[in-house]
């Protein structure tokens, strides 16, 4: 059981823009966490630090005891696994054959590049449709699927890498009401069974609230709330979604002006 | 209040430069017609002879059609030949040129310079080349074309991978694929159809350009079409010009239609 | 078929059918084709012994005592390209006018441009060069007929589906002035559509300097000449420098022309 670590991660831009400024924070194994923030707060970033999809400018994001470098990237992301807002499915593939991507890492590239799969492979695939309740929509393209379809085969795919660690980016963002219920009753529930450590992006605080074991809240590339829950009230809100700077207090001195 | 005493400023007139553009152009048309010397006597001559030149070729001479239709062989399956290798090297060589797959930066250069360079030697003189080193022969055509167009093609490739989805990609990155898995996961079935276009396309030009290698000894029609026409054979170049149009109109129509077929 | 236990990703665990299908298709015409092409497998061997020998003699130091007929030649090569772009722009202009739905003076006049149009790109150029040197003799005059000719036949059918795409409304504001026939193309119809050709103009330019470079085979002038006899006659030396000249001129205007067209598409964007 693996957790995450980040000590002192800052990610700056060649522009200038610091997206992240100075994160410290430990995720434990098993755990649902959930990323609360206002779009630009640095939520994307962070997520995607954890799986080597960005690299901090400085400091350190440890998978487990190991410290994400160039080398282990792409071993680390045998167990990190990544379900993605616009579900990142190749379209003109059967839902199979995407969710069998998720067995590449396990797989030698020689047979791979034929497409060609172990049995056993084939097995932790339909395994992991059934568990999404995609075994019907097996052998149809990915792309003529609903959006909450999608993202289940997302997350099949993640399912299919037997991973320690599912990371979600703003998984429900495209989907309707309904579905972005099932999806993360879904996530919690493979969390629970599973055991596998969720971490989840979301801007949505009611979805938070529900599903969450643990909230970290950010504004402007800082944490500004770490808690259960409960613990989330308006105070804790305000700190998460107020708009930082200079315009704010000015455009309402304005208004009191006009 | 009459007219004449309401002043209208108009802002300045914005300097034109277009004109400046067509004068230097038609000045440089004219040095150019001046120092080749082209004598506009004789293109009035041979156009007025024009009507009479053509009349030579007015009556197709087929009777050596089987012969004819040999070299129209020869001169697909070079073509064909010619497409197979140019494929094979622009699939292997695309994705170390497409930025958002190449394993590292220096490949990509080296990849996209290879690329560059065996489509800037003309086909011509790499099948003078291959005639040279290998003999005479339909084979030095087919590698000539191959390696000319490979450059065509995998150029094509390599733009069409990088105008994948950067999502597409990382959804398949973040699985923990290596470099040739994500290229045949997340690269080759994404841009499968235009692919097909360009091997399409690719395959129409090198007919053209198979039928003229002949000249040049690499096999097929060219060399028959221009034997006759050096011995003023018009009936015979007459039918085989027929020949050479009717073989690139069928092409071209059954590539235009397949690639319609494909969006 | 379960290759050691390996399976497809199919209901069947079979490749799909349309891939496989393609792939037969290609091998078998591939392989029923091999013999025209005179590919066997002794004679590949001994070519490549052929080509390795070839490439050594090659490795000669440049004559450059040949560099300034190379020049010269090489000039002609441009002058030709150019001289025949240009009037291929002129005679297609019109053209493109008759070729259009939208433009042409009646409908049989429509049919008839576009045929010949098309007949007119369909041959390679190194075959009407053939046809015009036997026409008009040697030199550059058959090399840039040849280029102009097929030319037009591409930027006729360009210009005209740039003009069969105009916003009528436009069109529709000048009849409505009572302008004429050709007032109404002049002044509507061809601005709105001639933006478009920028471009296509650079990328013929192009186009057409690597197919002067060879037209000089038939003697249709430019360099293709001494390309070819310096072959015949094992002139190395200056062959290298030719294939060097050759490839430096096409690798600069092809960054040349991918830069102007960038630019163009950045100005049209402002």
């Amino acid at each position: 059981m693996s957790s995450i670590s980040i000590q002192q991660a800052v990610k700056r831009y060649p522009n200038g823009f610091e997206a992240l400024k100075g994160i410290n924070t430990e995720i434990q194994a098993g755990s649902f966490t959930v990323i609360l923030g206002p779009s630009g707060a640095g939520k994307s970033t962070l997520l995607r630090l954890m799986n080597g999809l960005e690299t901090p400018s400085s400091g350190n994001v440890a998978v487990g005891e190991q410290i994400i470098d160039k080398k282990n990237v792409r071993q680390i992301r045998h167990h990190v696994a990544m379900v993605f807002q616009q579900f990142n499915l190749v379209e003109r593939l059967s839902v199979v054959t995407n969710v069998l991507t998720g067995r590449l890492a396990h797989r030698s590239w020689v047979s791979s590049m034929f497409y060609l799969f172990k049995p056993s492979d084939m097995d932790i695939a339909k395994n992991a449709l059934s568990r999404v309740g995609l075994v019907d929509k097996a052998w149809n393209r990915a792309d003529k699927l609903s959006g909450g379809q999608q993202q289940r085969v997302g997350i099949a795919r993640a399912l299919a890498q037997q991973p320690q660690i599912i990371l979600a980016d703003e998984p429900v963002a495209s989907l309707d009401p309904i579905s972005s219920e099932e999806i993360m009753q879904l996530l919690r529930e493979i969390c629970t069974r599973d055991q596998i450590t969720v971490v989840v992006n979301l801007h949505q605080v009611d979805l938070a609230r529900r599903f969450a074991d643990r909230i970290i809240g950010m504004n402007s590339g800082q944490i500004v709330f770490d808690g259960s829950p409960e613990q989330l009230d308006n105070i804790a809100l305000q700190k998460i979604y107020h708009k930082e700077g200079a315009e704010y207090e000015s455009f309402h001195a304005a208004l009191a002006n006009a | 209040m009459s007219y004449s005493q309401i002043e209208v400023k108009l802002p300045a007139k914005p300097r034109n430069p277009f004109p400046v553009w067509v004068a230097l152009a038609l000045i440089t048309l004219w040095w150019i017609i001046w120092d080749l010397d082209i004598s506009f006597e004789t293109l009035a001559y041979g156009v007025s002879d024009m009507a009479e030149y053509f009349s030579r070729y007015g009556q197709p001479d087929f009777s050596e059609l089987s012969r004819y239709l040999e070299l129209l062989g020869v001169t697909l399956a070079t073509a064909l030949w010619g497409t197979a290798i140019a494929f094979v090297i622009g699939f292997m060589i695309a994705p170390f040129a497409a930025r958002n797959f190449t394993p590292h930066p220096s490949l990509y250069y080296i990849s996209r310079e290879f690329l560059n360079f065996t489509r800037a030697l003309p086909d011509l003189l790499l099948a003078l080349i291959f005639v040279a080193a290998i003999g005479l022969g339909p084979l030095a055509g087919a590698l000539a074309l191959g390696i000319h167009t490979a450059g065509f093609l995998g150029k094509f490739f390599a733009e069409s991978l990088e105008q994948i989805d950067k999502g597409v990609c990382e959804g398949v990155a973040a699985t923990g694929a290596n470099f040739p898995q994500m290229v045949m996961y997340a690269g080759w079935p994404s841009i499968l159809r235009e692919a097909l276009g360009y091997v399409l396309y690719i395959f129409d030009r090198n007919v053209r350009m198979a039928a003229v290698l002949g000249l040049v000894g690499a096999g097929g029609i060219g060399l028959a079409l221009h034997d006759t026409l050096r011995l003023f054979n018009y009936d015979q170049a007459a039918a085989l010009i027929l020949i050479i149009l009717l073989t690139i109109l069928v092409i071209d129509y059954l590539s235009a239609w397949i690639r319609k077929k494909l969006t | 078929m379960k290759v050691f236990m390996l399976r497809w990703p199919t209901r069947n665990g079979l490749p799909p059918f349309g891939f496989v299908a393609l792939l037969v298709i290609a091998l078998l015409s591939l392989i029923l084709t091999a013999p025209l092409v005179e590919i066997e497998l002794e004679r590949l061997g001994q070519s490549l012994g052929n080509f390795s020998e070839f490439i050594v003699n090659f490795m000669v130091w440049p004559n450059f005592d040949y560099l300034p007929t190379l020049g010269v030649k090489l000039l002609e090569t441009l002058q030709m390209s150019l001289l025949a772009t240009a009037i291929a722009i002129v005679i297609s202009l019109p053209l493109g006018f008759l070729a259009a739905r939208n433009a042409t003076c009646h409908p049989v006049v429509y049919r008839i441009t576009r045929d010949a149009l098309s007949l007119m790109r369909s041959l390679p150029e190194l075959v009407w060069a053939l046809v015009f040197v036997s026409a008009v003799g040697l030199g550059p005059l058959p090399g840039i007929m040849a280029l102009a000719f097929v030319t037009v036949g591409f930027m006729g059918k360009f210009f005209a589906e740039a003009i069969e795409t105009i916003d009528p409304k436009a069109v529709e504001g000048v009849e409505a002035h009572g302008a004429s026939w050709m007032q109404v193309r002049l002044f509507a119809m061809f601005p709105q559509a001639f933006p478009n050709l920028a471009g296509t103009m650079i990328y013929v330019l192009d186009h057409n300097v690597r197919a002067a470079t060879i037209l000089g085979i038939v003697g249709a002038g430019g360099i293709g000449y001494d390309m070819v006899m310096s072959m015949r006659l094992f002139q190395y030396d200056r062959l290298i420098l030719i294939a060097l000249s050759i490839y430096l001129i096409v690798t600069v205007l092809d960054r040349l022309s991918d830069y102007l067209r960038n630019r163009i598409i950045h100005g049209a964007k402002q």
